[in-house]
């Protein structure tokens, strides 16, 4: 029995220690799933982590992602080259125009002051008639002009050359045969002299002008007479994008192929706007 | 409803590509050989199960080889007229490389194969040449007396509205 009590007691003390270890395993044990289970004590611990992952992400992000974002934006691009470009081309014509606006009224400011610099006999004429009526050289200027008129506008198919509507002052020739050799004029330019891809902008005859402006699945064809000022020719630039953005886009979104009656209606309100200075 | 069209017609240069337009828009014809340049265009409009389809008539300049015509002269057709002479067997001995060439281009739209001048030639000559290219649907037509020539523009309309 004494040896039974000594055997326990040699026991109680060889295994105290170890008994308190595992008391205090099993207490850090129990505080670590609450820390893990109890959301406000894991957000105290994970907070901080996240904090510092967030900052060196955000000074990062181009260096670990630029690439990736880079590719697949390409690849983006590339697959769905059409409506990309269907998208762009009004903005980024836009923008060139602005660009190329801006450069131009530099260029005629600096003309007009080496004007008044030069003692020239038209110049003086001009003078005099611009104090004596009142109104800026300018205006006089652009007064001896033939003013601007837009004759006919067509709207085409840009492969197959099939009009797709059509303003008229007169109608005199065939529209659709017009169309399609203004189609076929255009593509033989094209194919002809240029080698890389660059648009036919314009066709001179006498006192008229066919201002060609293209966009991705159809294009523009006014004919003007007149004298073309640049200013002109801007507004009418201004006026066809514009034209194309609202009302071409929209009437190919309502059908797969707009009709030509409806077009043609609200190419005539457009440009009678146009000439009325209301736009 | 109205609806147009784009139709080319291709073939080598002299097999009679003008002249089937010259009757068929203007109900003519002329002995007197013009070389078309580049492209003419013409127009002709065509009631087709009671829709009206207007078809602009691209008379291509005749090249042995459809690979040198300008792509953009051939893109955006609706349907191709593919005419050859049938007297002169260099203008249809390279037709199914051709008609491959065209089907590439432009895949959607209909073919329609054209013998053409087949009033200087004998019906049994007709038939040996037909023979020997071994090919199905082929129109047979006369560009100067008119035989056949609307009876194929009409199939062609229809196979392109279908």
């Amino acid at each position: 029995m004494e040896q039974g009590a000594a055997f326990n007691q040699l026991k109680k003390i060889l295994l105290e220690q170890d008994r308190e270890e595992r008391d205090e395993l099993a207490q850090k044990l129990s505080e670590l799933d609450q820390q893990l289970n109890q959301k406000e004590k894991l957000e105290v611990r994970v907070d901080p982590i996240l904090k510092d992952q967030e900052v060196h992400l955000r000074n990062n992000f181009s260096h670990l992602f630029g690439p990736q974002i880079t590719e697949s934006i390409r690849k983006q691009i590339k697959d769905s080259q059409d409506e990309v470009v269907e998208a762009l081309y009004p903005i980024i014509g836009r923008m060139i125009k602005k660009y190329i606006t801006n450069e131009i009224q530099k260029l005629s400011e600096k003309v007009d002051q080496q004007m008044e610099l030069a003692f020239s006999w038209e110049g003086w004429k001009i003078r005099i008639k611009a104090w004596f009526s009142g109104t800026p050289q300018k205006e006089v200027m652009l007064s001896k002009l033939i003013e601007p008129k837009i004759e006919e506008i067509f709207v085409i198919e840009r492969d197959s050359g099939i009009l797709m509507g059509s303003f008229s002052r007169s109608e005199s020739v065939d529209q659709d045969m017009v169309a399609g050799m203004l189609t076929a004029i255009k593509a033989f330019v094209e194919d002809a002299f240029t080698s890389e891809k660059q648009e036919l902008e314009s066709i001179d005859y006498e006192n008229y002008k066919i201002v060609l402006k293209s966009f991705k699945s159809f294009f523009l064809a006014v004919v003007t007479s007149g004298g073309m000022s640049m200013a002109f020719r801007d507004k009418l630039d201004d006026q066809l994008i514009d034209f194309a953005d609202k009302v071409l886009k929209n009437a190919r979104s309502e059908t797969e192929e707009p009709e030509e009656d409806k077009l043609s209606g609200r190419l005539a309100e457009f440009f009678n706007e146009f000439e009325n200075g209301d736009k | 409803m109205a609806i147009s069209k784009k139709v080319i017609l291709v073939g080598h240069f002299g097999v009679g590509k003008t002249s089937l337009i010259r009757r068929f828009v203007h109900q003519k014809f002329s002995d007197d050989y013009l070389t078309t340049i580049g492209v003419k265009i013409d127009k002709k409009v065509l009631k087709v199960d009671s829709m009206e389809v207007t078809l602009i008539i691209w008379d291509i300049a005749g090249e042995t080889n459809q690979a040198k015509i300008p792509k953009s002269y051939q893109l955006g057709a609706h349907g191709v007229l593919y005419v050859f002479d049938i007297t002169r067997p260099s203008t249809y001995q390279n037709l199914h490389e051709q008609l491959d060439y065209l089907s590439g281009v432009l895949p959607n739209a209909p073919v329609k194969v054209i013998a053409n001048k087949k009033d200087l030639i004998s019906a049994e000559k007709q038939e040996e040449v037909l023979a020997e290219i071994a090919l199905d649907g082929i129109y047979t037509s006369s560009a100067k007396t008119g035989e056949s020539v609307e009876e194929i523009f009409e199939a062609l309309a229809k196979a392109m509205i279908a």
